[in-house]
């Protein structure tokens, strides 16, 4: 903390605003953008056992992803105010056939969700 | 006057950041394997493909040795092409889960939409692709046919995102010189935001090769390219921080030239070697991982980088510009170290005698 507080001194003494934002010469941009980590388990609503395959996307942003053979996703996300996931059986009968479904989370409207958010989705059957 | 005094303070900024030398951005050549065989490659790093790619663990016990990281610490996993690895995903879920951020420079040519989603779902925040002109020049730098098509795939999807911090880089040579206003163009029907060009080190197999290095007046009218652009605005052109030069400094980059090698820029090397810049001189290795800890080299080594008085030989002996260069980039300095091997400030004096050649 204290080294920060140092160098933001000295970085505005040197008229920059961009002094500590810099790529090495064979590397890539820096990365501060507010992210977070979305994990859960999909399951069938009838038996509780997990499903494998289930699409998993957002609306914003486009994540994307498929639940594997413990039924489990995960993935990033940028931060947001509101996002809408749905959860999608696109293998038709394949591991059963299940109904979508979306669910909405505010991440920030609960502190626990600063940088990642654990959903359990069940699923309706078909 | 306000010029001088910010050059003053930036070289103040400069001196303390020296001091505190706060590890950034991490290196990781996590392969030496790669799917191309660029007619440049060996003039920026060593490269062994036959050396095994390094095991995930032992590199994350280096990383675990890093006490309190800084908050916008980064690792930027580089190769050889780090797609070649199947495991890069779950490479990069240890990195975020250690809170840790990371960030990849791939040649593109595996970047397809299944591995871009995969990647970003492991919390991958930013990606440099390379792209050496327009179709012909870059096949032929790449010295694949074909390669062209697969890195606009790459570049396609990559400047899709929302999430990803993205630019492009470009090494220029002799042949994509004249392109360079249509690569701008390419580009921004792409949508891309930032481009960095690049010039070639005359260093491995490149140094044959006299296509692949700009004249002094072509390296000239590639800096007079960046200035025009800046000033233009849209897409962020710049200058890699690959060297100083001179009176274009405030034109060609958002920051003065400072070589950050050593003092906020470390790595980690295939064979466990501790360095800066994967392209700096294998002789200024300052440790391994699996003899030493990584974080302990990081704060008591690194002499050579951090006082760079040594550089003051050569042609660099009586530069008026020292302060400001000090020795160049560091990457500049090879075997004898004698002499540095490119002044970009150099090139640019000699240009404004010299006839266009």
């Amino acid at each position: 903390m204290k080294r920060n507080w140092l160098r933001g001194i000295i970085g505005g003494l040197s008229f920059s605003s961009a002094l500590f934002i810099f790529q090495a010469c064979y590397g890539m941009p820096q990365d501060f953008t507010e992210d977070l980590l979305v994990e859960g388990i999909v399951t069938a609503k009838s038996s509780g056992k997990p499903i494998k395959n289930i699409h998993v996307f957002t609306d914003p942003f486009g994540s994307e992803t498929a639940t594997d053979d413990q039924g489990a996703f995960s993935f990033y996300t940028l931060q947001f105010e509101s996002v809408k996931l749905t959860f999608e059986d696109i293998d038709s009968t394949n591991n059963g056939s299940f109904a979508s479904r979306d669910t909405v989370i505010v991440p920030r409207e609960d502190p626990a969700f600063v940088d990642r958010v654990y959903l359990e989705i069940a699923l309706e059957e078909r | 006057m306000v010029s001088r005094l910010k050059r003053l303070a930036f070289r103040r900024f400069k001196k303390a950041e020296t001091r505190l030398h706060v590890l950034n951005y991490l290196f990781w050549e996590c392969t030496t394997r790669c799917n191309l065989n660029c007619l440049h490659c060996g003039s920026d790093c060593s490269k062994d493909p036959s050396h095994p790619d390094m095991p995930m663990d032992d590199f994350l016990r280096a990383l675990d040795t890093i006490e309190s990281p800084d908050k916008n610490f980064i690792v930027a996993i580089t190769g050889g092409e780090p797609l070649l690895r199947k495991d890069l995903e779950l490479c990069g879920r240890e990195i975020r889960r250690r809170g840790m951020r990371w960030g990849m420079v791939s040649n593109g040519q595996l970047y397809d939409r299944e591995r871009h989603h995969s990647l970003l779902n492991a919390g991958m925040g930013a990606l440099t692709i390379s792209l050496d002109g327009l179709k012909e020049s870059h096949d032929w730098l790449r010295n694949t046919k074909g390669s062209f098509e697969r890195v606009e795939q790459a570049i396609e999807l990559a400047a899709s995102s929302e999430r990803l911090h993205f630019d492009v880089v470009t090494c220029i040579n002799r042949r994509n010189f004249t392109e360079l206003q249509a690569i701008y163009e390419y580009l921004d029907s792409k949508n891309v935001k930032a481009w960095r060009l690049f010039t070639i080190v005359p260093i491995g197999r490149s140094v044959e090769n006299k296509e692949l290095f700009l004249s002094d007046a072509e390296f000239k009218g590639m800096m007079e390219f960046i200035a025009e652009h800046r000033k233009n605005g849209g897409m962020d052109v710049k200058f890699s921080c690959e060297g100083y030069v001179g009176a274009y400094e405030s034109q060609v980059r958002d920051t003065p030239f400072f070589c950050r090698a050593g003092i906020n820029i470390g790595s980690i090397l295939i064979d466990g070697s501790i360095s800066a810049c994967p392209n700096i001189d294998r002789s200024f290795v300052q440790g391994n991982i699996y003899n030493d800890n990584f974080h302990q080299v990081w704060q008591t080594a690194f002499l050579p980088f951090r006082d760079r008085a040594w550089t003051r030989r050569g042609t660099c002996a009586g530069c008026k510009d020292y302060k400001d260069c000090q020795g160049n980039g560091f990457h500049n300095w090879h075997g004898e170290k004698n002499q540095v091997l490119v002044c970009h400030k150099a090139k640019l004096e000699a240009a404004e005698t010299s006839p266009v050649s």
